[in-house]
């Protein structure tokens, strides 16, 4: 197979003087060709050779080539199909904002308990490193890709990151008299303009807020999300999150993200560029030191 | 907390049935952001559905076994006397994903979201999901492919047929709840046909050279859940919450 698909490199390139002259012996890679090949190869256990890439991109016919092409972020302001991720992210509410988040003294003390016990060589353990879902906000502080998709009066979102899953329902005002507690609450959503305005409740008390704060029960969370346009159309996801929880803030405060539309990825190998990410098997987010101690990343 | 197929459902199919309401030909596609609406014509594979029938140990569509080769008949036969003394030996109880088939029978409902690119198959157990392009084709440097719980999917159309091609799965998972086996080599076609608008026949063949003698296939049917809400559903194992 990889010999017929060198060899149709070789006559569909043939004006090349350079091309591949036998498996495993290929052109030089231009920068940005190579540039290419590393983010391709970015979260892939096994790299692609230069070969293998090149026979990636020049084989097949001219659909199939197409097939591969990035698409880009749709013009719709309510279409929010495609591939979104946070880069490096991270959260700290003790600094976010510039100000820190409204602690009651109580969760100011919990939280600093905790920095201290870390400071001092504690391993944290949260629902997500243990391969529980996340919770709401904390997924959507997670550096992993996303996908939306839409069903009648539903939107799914769909998160590599532990394949956490999302039910927004559009169809209901409020979560039904006998929902149970989640990790991922009970999601009720309803479009304002263009902006998705997604309303959260009935969490459990499980999952932390960032990687030290916890939330109650009483956690409400309101997601406004809105594509937001530059010159190149538009390239970002802006999610305005408002955490409202009496038992553990002083008031409701909200924190912004950015996520900007990864066409590039969306050609990474794999559901279409949500690579599978089995928590269960290989929990990313855990990391043992060569003296053996376990880091919860 | 087991998924049970209710009776009241089926009555509701019944009346849908009986009233004509074909949402396979209804050709409405509202709920997409318009640049994301299928052609017309395509048919509607969107919603909720559930497996009827429970499928325990899959057998061939003539009701014959899997033709298994002799290594991989030995190793059906270990699978089972370790389900007999030990249950958790099956790799479900260490909840990693189930593969393909097997996630298929799972006993949970499962929702569909299709758009022009691609469909979403999303399964409530241990929150799963697989998105399948009808874009891009399954990749063709086999040799290369990190195995992966679900494999490497790729759909498309067989006249009013979805058709979905996996490689690339993962040897350790087991095809069903009897410990049917298969090597890295599987290839598995799922296609999906609409029998009315609430039901699905659903045909699967597999091909594993390295299992399987031949090419082998199995049905399965599949019923819609109409207003059904996927529940959160979270498999953990050796947990301290």
């Amino acid at each position: 197979m990889r010999q017929m698909l060198v060899l149709a490199l070789v006559i569909v390139a043939g004006m090349s003087t350079a091309v591949v002259a036998q498996e495993g012996t290929v052109r030089k890679l231009t920068p940005a060709e190579q540039a290419q090949l590393d983010t391709d190869n970015k979260g892939r256990a096994t790299a692609m050779t230069a070969a293998q890439w090149l026979a990636r991109r020049s084989g097949g016919n001219q659909a199939e080539r197409k097939a591969w092409e990035p698409t880009p972020p749709p013009a719709d302001p309510r279409d929010f199909t495609g591939l979104w991720q946070l880069p490096g992210g991270n959260i700290n509410l003790l600094q976010e904002n510039g100000e820190g988040a409204p602690f009651t003294p109580e969760e100011a003390k919990r939280t600093q308990q905790l920095i201290d016990a870390e400071a001092h060589g504690a391993v944290l353990t949260d629902a997500a490193s243990q391969c529980f879902p996340h919770g709401v906000p904390r997924l959507n502080f997670a550096p992993y890709p996303i996908r939306f998709a839409y069903l009648p009066g539903e939107i799914l979102m769909l998160h590599e990151v532990g394949h956490n899953l999302r039910l927004i329902h559009l169809d209901r005002k409020e979560a039904p008299k006998d929902t149970p507690q989640s990790f991922l609450g009970y999601s009720v959503g309803h479009w304002e303009g263009d902006t998705l305005v997604v309303e959260t409740s009935h969490f459990n008390d499980k999952t932390p807020l960032d990687f030290h704060s916890s939330h109650g029960t009483k956690l409400k969370v309101t997601e406004r999300f809105q594509k937001q346009k530059t010159s190149q159309g538009y390239t970002d996801l802006v999610v305005h999150i408002t955490i409202d929880d009496p038992e553990h803030f002083t008031r409701p405060f909200t924190v912004v993200r950015h996520w900007p539309f990864r066409s590039d990825m969306a050609a990474t190998l794999g559901a279409d560029g949500i690579t599978e990410y089995s928590c269960e098997e290989n929990n990313r987010n855990v990391e043992t030191t060569s003296d053996g101690r376990v880091i919860i990343k | 907390m087991k998924f049970v197929f209710k009776p009241v459902l089926l009555a509701v199919t019944a009346v849908l049935l009986a009233g004509g309401v074909s949402a396979a030909d209804s050709d409405s596609w509202a709920h997409l952001p318009a640049a994301q609406r299928p052609d017309p014509g395509t048919p509607d594979y969107t919603g909720k559905w559930a497996m009827p029938t429970p499928i325990r140990a899959l057998k061939t569509t003539d009701g014959k076994e899997p033709p298994l080769l002799p290594a991989a008949k030995a190793k059906y036969a270990a699978n089972q006397a370790a389900l007999k003394t030990n249950p958790k030996s099956d790799p479900i109880a260490n909840c990693w994903i189930q593969g393909v088939p097997r996630i298929i029978y799972a006993s949970y409902p499962m929702l569909i979201a299709q758009d022009k690119d691609r469909v979403n198959l999303v399964y409530e157990t241990n929150h799963t999901f697989r998105i399948v392009s009808l874009r891009r084709p399954l990749p063709k440097w086999d040799d290369d492919l990190d195995p992966h719980w679900l494999g490497y999917s790729a759909g498309h159309w067989d006249g009013k047929t979805l058709v979905i091609d996996t490689i690339g799965q993962h040897d350790q998972s087991w095809l069903d709840y009897s410990g049917l086996p298969h090597s890295e080599k599987l290839r598995v076609q799922e296609r999906y046909t609409l029998d009315g608008p609430d039901r699905i026949n659903g045909e699967l063949t597999l091909t594993d050279p390295e299992t399987f003698s031949q090419p082998w296939s199995t049905r399965f049917t599949l019923v819609r859940q109409p207003g059904y809400d996927l529940k959160e559903n979270v498999c953990v194992r050796d947990h301290k919450m």
